[in-house]
């Protein structure tokens, strides 16, 4: 069977604190020039620019996920990934309304805008994105387990909003995988399937980390069973 | 101190009230969870507004007695029934975190 190098953790100009110039269509050429043959979009608790970054992966030819990296009660970051934009747009609507009501102060904070495939702005988002949701990490992993996401701890390894970080452990959840940045990861991962990815917030670092997975296709149901039989091999570790 | 004295001398409302009534010595205001684990003393009472099961499963692994969840933040109901499981007391109270070290250390001290 292929391996199929996978980077699941991409933000765009949506993020306040990604650059402009990641706009969706920069990012699907950035990965089909790094090699990448599935990337995933998921920006702050909003999944406002994954219409356009679908439309861009398909014009590159790169398989695609829609996703949102959302942050729970506890301040901890969660990927959120789907098989289809409607699934990612219908938990960002659920995600947006449960955000804290701050608003974005641009100038201060940085840009929130989404576009479209062809980086006219369409948009700005007017509730500041890197802010906590009502929900708690149960809550954020139900909504997304019954919509038939991946829920994936994100970089639980990092010194802030993360599960080591916020939490000190790992509490048991039926994880699709959990994200690392590190190896060896200095927080007991119990039996989960590690992956690593690169947040890159930056064209520049996109791919920088990455993982592969083993499968017939490169098909989202595909990488569910990967991921469930922890057929994968980390950047990290090579 | 003894617990129970968190709400018949403090003042704030015990939610979880199957507990064993120890005496309190200490006290640790945190809410970054795995500061708590790291630093907080055996027994201490937890001064936060992480209302949540994590804060209960890191209260159970640091020994902490009790929790008081300060501005009255909600709390689920699957935190107050981990909490009894584990026989951790939590309470609650419109005061914040500054307000309410201070009340506990002070009551501490007067010991």
């Amino acid at each position: 069977m292929p391996w199929f190098r996978a980077d699941l953790h991409l933000h765009s100009c949506l993020s306040p604190c990604g650059d402009l110039e990641c706009s969706p269509s920069a990012i699907a050429v950035t990965a089909k020039q790094r090699g990448l043959d599935l990337v995933a979009l998921a920006d702050h608790n909003s999944a406002l620019n994954c219409p356009a970054f679908a439309e861009a992966c398909r014009r590159e030819g790169v398989a695609a996920l829609y996703g949102i990296e959302a942050t729970s009660r506890e301040e901890v970051h969660l990927l959120c990934l789907f098989a289809t934009v409607e699934q990612a747009l219908d938990a960002g609507e659920l995600f947006y309304r449960a955000l804290a009501d701050v608003q974005n102060i641009p100038a201060k904070l940085g840009d929130q805008v989404y576009v479209d495939v062809d980086e006219n702005i369409l948009g700005a988002v007017e509730k500041h994105l890197v802010g906590a949701l009502d929900y708690s990490v149960d809550e954020i992993c139900e909504a997304v387990n019954s919509r038939g996401g991946l829920f994936i701890p994100a970089h639980i390894d990092r010194s802030v909003n993360s599960m080591g970080s916020q939490l000190g452990f790992l509490p048991h959840a039926p994880y699709a995988a959990v994200e690392v940045t590190r190896s060896p990861c200095p927080l007991d991962t119990h039996d989960y399937t590690r992956i690593c990815n690169s947040d890159a917030h930056f064209l520049d670092d996109i791919a920088m980390r990455w993982f592969a997975y083993e499968a017939e296709t490169v098909s989202f149901a595909a990488l569910r069973d990967a991921l469930a039989a922890k057929r994968v091999r980390l950047s990290i570790e090579s | 101190m003894k617990l129970s004295e968190m709400s018949s001398s403090l003042g704030y409302t015990a939610v979880q009230d199957q507990f064993q009534d120890r005496d309190i010595q200490h006290g640790y205001t945190s809410d970054l969870l795995s500061d708590v684990m790291a630093n907080a003393a055996e027994g201490s009472v937890l001064i936060t507004i992480q209302a949540h099961k994590n804060a209960v499963a890191v209260a159970s692994m640091a020994g902490i007695a009790a929790i008081v969840i300060c501005n009255s933040r909600p709390i689920p109901d699957d935190m107050l029934e981990t909490a009894r499981s584990e026989c951790i007391a939590v309470f609650t109270t419109p005061k914040n975190q500054f307000t309410v070290s201070a009340e506990v250390y002070n009551r501490l001290q007067a010991e």
